[in-house]
């Protein structure tokens, strides 16, 4: 008989199997006696195993009296913790709220300055905007060399001015995100060790 | 019964974490023996097993803030369990067996055959479970002794189910693999 399912088996056992996997095991099992003496050999394991008898317990009032004395007196946290747990939440949160507002604002900037060199926006509104600060660079010794013409050369200036505000944003993004994962990181590492202690190893 | 058990499981838990220390007495009142058998069974000794258990309920209320009613109390006690004893054993420096080959088979008189034939069975198969590795024992105790299933396992240990099914599997055949030729050598000596 090929195809044994004895990897299955414990899980048979331990009525964890269900639905088609289930079906193939026994239908298996009813045509194999190498595998129905493989779970025999389990069933008997299992009865040796419940030969092992657990030591009496003491009872559990005196066990709960007894812990009672052991407890901590305080386990409520002092408002000192209290604190630090509030500003190891609030001050990153605070901080992120901050750059957000900037990035959003400076975003904001670019694109309307990109706006308003395409002339979409009007001259009092695009008065309000400051124009890029960046220098175009590349676009303008392309434009020299003649590589570049009329609307082209526009919208290329253009699309540089906006890249070159955009990238160190995005960079800065994404250290701050960076950061703010680390940060987190950090925090949950801490949190699970109080908790639990590490995990059993394997 | 189980939901009126778990309803009052949980207000007391609620209770407990706002510091109510007769309401974790309770709480210790109905786990104490499950969270004792989890750690005896871990390091197979009752004096360190009482002392692990007792560690058990110091860190639970120490950090029962952070409990989440979505697990059962029983399972986070009993994770809290397994680390407390094999902290314990390592405090108190006890090495536990790597083979169950040194356990001598002659030892005592036998006066009563099967008695001490059931005797020298027990202390096999309990050195058996312990020179289990640490990970696959608690799997064993877990399902073995404490009937949980799969799934119950997988969220007390903190490991996936298919994880769950391999160290299982390794358990149980590194014990048939340790403890069939002893067996068969006790019954033989009293035949």
């Amino acid at each position: 008989m090929s195809n044994h399912v004895t990897e299955w088996l414990n899980a048979y056992y331990d009525g964890e199997l269900k639905g088609k996997r289930l079906q193939q095991v026994e239908e298996h099992l009813a045509a194999c006696e190498a595998c129905q003496a493989e779970l025999e050999s389990l069933q008997g394991l299992s009865a040796l195993l419940q030969e092992v008898p657990a030591p009496e317990f003491p009872s559990p009032e005196r066990f709960a009296t007894q812990v009672n004395l052991f407890l901590p007196q305080k386990r409520t946290t002092t408002p000192g913790t209290q604190l630090f747990e509030v500003g190891w939440w609030m001050i990153p949160v605070g901080l992120l709220a901050v750059w957000v507002f900037i990035s959003t604002a400076a975003l904001l900037g670019d694109a309307m300055s990109a706006a308003k060199n395409f002339g979409i926006l009007d001259s009092t509104t695009a008065s309000f905007i400051s124009a890029p600060s960046e220098t175009v660079e590349v676009t303008s010794t392309l434009g020299q060399f003649g590589m570049l013409h009329g609307n082209s050369l526009q919208w290329a200036e253009t699309t540089e001015s906006f890249t070159r505000g955009l990238f160190p944003q995005i960079i800065l993004q994404v250290a701050v995100a960076l950061l703010y994962v680390t940060w987190f990181a950090v925090w949950w590492a801490r949190h699970t060790r109080q908790m639990n202690g590490p995990l059993l190893e394997s | 019964m189980a939901v009126v058990l778990e309803v009052s499981e949980t207000a007391l838990v609620r209770s407990a974490q706002h510091g109510d220390r007769n309401a974790f007495s309770e709480l210790v009142h109905i786990h104490a023996r499950g969270v004792f058998n989890v750690a005896y069974r871990m390091c197979g000794d009752e004096l360190i097993a009482e002392d692990a258990a007792q560690e058990t309920f110091i860190r639970a209320w120490q950090n029962l803030s952070s409990y989440r009613p979505q697990t059962p109390l029983r399972n986070w006690l009993y994770r809290i369990a397994f680390n407390a004893g094999m902290d314990m054993l390592r405090k108190e420096k006890r090495i536990l067996p790597n083979d169950i080959e040194d356990l001598n088979l002659n030892d005592g008189q036998p006066s009563l055959e099967s008695q001490v034939s059931q005797q020298e069975r027990t202390q096999l198969v309990q050195k058996a479970i312990l020179s289990l590795p640490d990970a696959s024992r608690a799997v064993l105790i877990l399902r073995e002794y404490e009937e949980l299933s799969y799934q119950d396992i997988s969220a007390t240990l903190d490991i996936p189910i298919g994880t769950v099914m391999s160290r299982l599997n390794y358990a149980r055949k590194l014990l048939k693999d340790k403890l069939e030729p002893k067996l068969l050598q006790v019954e033989a000596e009293y035949v």
